[in-house]
């Protein structure tokens, strides 16, 4: 069984978190606490030295659960470990290619086998991602595609042929945690998409507020949203106190569970 | 034997290189090589460029035979490819002008580049200026305070310096920021990458436009010595100034080829950026290459002294000529390449930067009495104006006296 094929229709909601951000002790509770609120989604991202896709906020993540050398495994086993408790909630793994590389994709696959339901590989594109297509769909991970404003229609055909889970639209051209939202844009290219796929389209990049979750869900077509920067940015809005941390985390999310 | 012919038309020399990018720039990446590969066969812009070579930067850049130096090795007879003559004092205005043009042509208006020494920066600001160009410099704030003299450069000359404070604050950390900046003004803005590395069609492209180095070489060298080399000498950091120079030779299989890395404290050491001596395969900057990573694959901080080599990742086309076996590489110590330096100032008249002062040091190290009768062509890609107060700093001389 894979969580993913069986998303809600509309207002999904996905949160994103670095493993072992601000220290794995910590990590843990920050998804447990995420978890409670049974989002549809949890992706979890894999500490990278080199994030190139990713903004300030979300590198500074990367960097202190680095810190102290948490390693691949550590993640991984991690994430297994929260699975006892995932419900429906489906689990999805954000990385770059070379964590996986390095572990090893077999042995990769191993761990998050039956655990996790989908894998976004942001520097994978299209063009060279066959064989660990190949790999992740024998065990039933679905590898999550990712659209841009700049992917063109005759580009987006082809990268969604067969896809499954959902689509992952870039909101803005940029980082994450980039903040300009222009919801006709959005709501063009998510309309466009949708006529080409039939999985759920989640936009995200730059989704920080209530009225952003609420705004995407009105103004646009897409079926969801997907918020990571902003999670994040609250630990260091009350200077890195992490009791303080956990309460206005749950907070936030009861907020954006519209 | 066969012709060499890399890469593939996908970017790929032999298992090395691709383009490994969020998805936001593969339309940019595909759309640059489709522009590259047009403007390849355009004669016009063949001849703009050329006519840039010769009356703005003063190519050919000259074949000067080392006398001196020659003798103290008391091995090979040295030739220097001087392209430490050309305008901004390094090879890297070979490529800028290539890819300034090209941005042109693309009706692109805003210029980014990420540099290390100062170098790249200075020959990306150069060309801004003499273009029109708004530009953007992401320098690392460690490479800043080791190379005042080319940040001021690139002030004079109009470009905005932006520091970046992440990381290691040197060239990676440089790089990881103008491929931020890029993916988020992907519409308007061109990155001009300074060496042969990045995803795919830079490795290409760039040692496309540094080859003038090598075709240069070998005509001036045929003509004074009736022959070809035995031996090419080159410093790598991304590459680019090594492929420029080997590239027009690798289909002459006489002709040895080394490449020379930083070891900084040593290539055995954490304090090194010798890439293909002590790294593994592995993903960095949208290409797969030899980087410097630990167990799980994150990438460790380089170290040397010269800020245009403190690179973790090397171009994917020096990999595969390594394991194709084709280029030997070795590392040179700091130390050794400040005594180079010295030696080459002292013997020659020229003072060189830190980075071919490594390639010098393995010459003067491993031709010393040996290699009589050979001819060896050594890039100086580049003179030393810019490492004066670092050398002045290392050897122990108060430049402020
Ligand atoms: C003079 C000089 N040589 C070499 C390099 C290293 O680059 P590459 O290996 O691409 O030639 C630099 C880089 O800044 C440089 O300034």
């Amino acid at each position: 069984m894979n969580n993913l094929d069986s998303l809600p229709k509309k207002k999904i909601l996905s949160l994103f978190m670095t493993c072992g951000f601000p220290t794995l002790n910590q990590s843990k509770k920050v998804f447990n606490e995420m978890l409670s609120h049974q989002p549809d989604i949890i992706e979890f991202g894999l500490p990278f030295s080199d994030p190139m896709a990713d903004g300030p906020i979300i590198q500074e993540a990367n960097k202190l659960a680095l810190r102290s050398k948490l390693s691949t495994q550590q993640s991984l086993n991690l994430i297994k470990e929260l699975s006892k408790s995932k419900n429906n909630t489906s689990f999805v793994i954000m990385c770059y290619l070379n964590t996986v590389r390095k572990f090893g994709l077999n042995k990769f696959i191993k761990n998050i086998k039956s655990i996790v339901d989908g894998i976004i590989i942001v520097d994978l594109p299209f063009e060279e991602e066959d064989a660990i297509k190949k790999s992740l769909s024998k065990n039933n991970i679905h590898l999550i595609k990712l659209i841009s404003p700049m992917t063109d229609k005759k580009r987006s055909k082809k990268l969604l042929k067969n896809s499954k889970g959902f689509i992952y639209y870039i909101s803005a051209t940029g980082i994450t945690g980039s903040n300009k939202l222009d919801y006709k844009e959005i709501n063009k290219n998510v309309k466009s998409i949708k006529k080409m796929s039939s999985v759920p389209v989640l936009v995200g990049f730059g989704i920080k507020s209530k009225k952003d979750v609420i705004d995407i869900s009105k103004k646009t077509n897409a079926d969801g949203v997907v918020i990571g920067s902003a999670l994040i940015q609250k630990y260091f809005d009350i200077k890195m106190d992490f009791n303080k941390y956990l309460k206005s985390l749950k907070k936030f999310i009861q907020e954006v569970k519209i | 034997m066969k012709t060499y012919k890399q890469p593939s038309t996908v970017g790929r020399f032999g298992e090395f290189g691709g383009m490994y990018v969020s998805e936001t720039l593969m339309p940019l990446l595909l759309d640059l090589d489709k522009s590259y590969k047009k403007i390849q066969k355009d004669k016009k812009f063949k001849k703009e460029l050329n006519d840039l070579f010769k009356n703005y930067v003063g190519r050919p850049s000259s074949l000067h035979y080392a006398k001196n130096l020659s003798k103290f090795i008391n091995g090979p007879k040295v030739y220097f490819k001087r392209d430490e003559l050309n305008h901004t004092g390094a090879h890297k205005i070979n490529n800028c002008l290539g890819q300034i043009l090209l941005a042109k042509k693309m009706g692109k208006t805003r210029i980014i580049a990420e540099t290390g020494a100062g170098q790249h920066g200075v020959a990306t600001a150069t060309v801004c200026a003499l273009f029109g160009f708004p530009c953007y410099i992401y320098m690392g704030s460690k490479d800043i305070e080791r190379q005042k003299p080319n940040v001021f450069r690139m002030k004079l000359l109009g470009a905005k310096i932006i520091p970046v404070e992440s990381g290691s604050k040197s060239l990676k950390d440089a790089m990881n920021e103008a491929l931020r900046d890029w993916i988020k003004n992907v519409r308007d803005t061109f990155y001009i990458i300074g060496s042969t590395a990045g995803p795919h069609p830079y490795p290409k492209m760039v040692r496309d436009f540094q080859s003038v180095i090598g075709k240069e070489a070998r005509e001036q060298i045929l003509k004074v010595e009736k022959k070809l080399p035995d031996y090419l000498i080159a410093c790598v950091g991304g590459g680019s100034n090594a492929m420029g120079l080997f590239y027009p030779f690798l289909n002459d299989k006489k002709v040895k080829i080394i490449g020379v890395e930083a070891a900084g404290r040593g290539a055995k050491t954490e304090e090194t950026a010798a890439t293909m001596t002590s790294g593994t395969p592995g993903i960095l900057h949208g290409s797969y290459s030899y980087v410097l990573q630990d167990n799980d694959g994150q990438i460790k901080e380089a170290h040397s002294i010269s800020a245009g080599l403190d690179y973790p990742g090397v171009g994917p086309e020096h990999s595969y000529l390594k394991d194709i076996k084709r280029v030997k590489y070795f590392g040179i110590t700091d130390k050794e390449a400040l005594e180079a330096f010295q030696t080459c100032s002292k013997l020659e008249g020229i003072i060189p930067a830190l980075e071919p002062s490594h390639a010098l040091a393995y010459l003067i190290k491993a031709f010393k009495n040996k290699h009589k009768n050979k001819v060896v062509i050594l890039n100086l890609c580049g003179r030393g104006d810019k490492d004066l107060f670092t050398a002045a700093k290392a050897i122990g001389f108060d430049a402020d006296e």
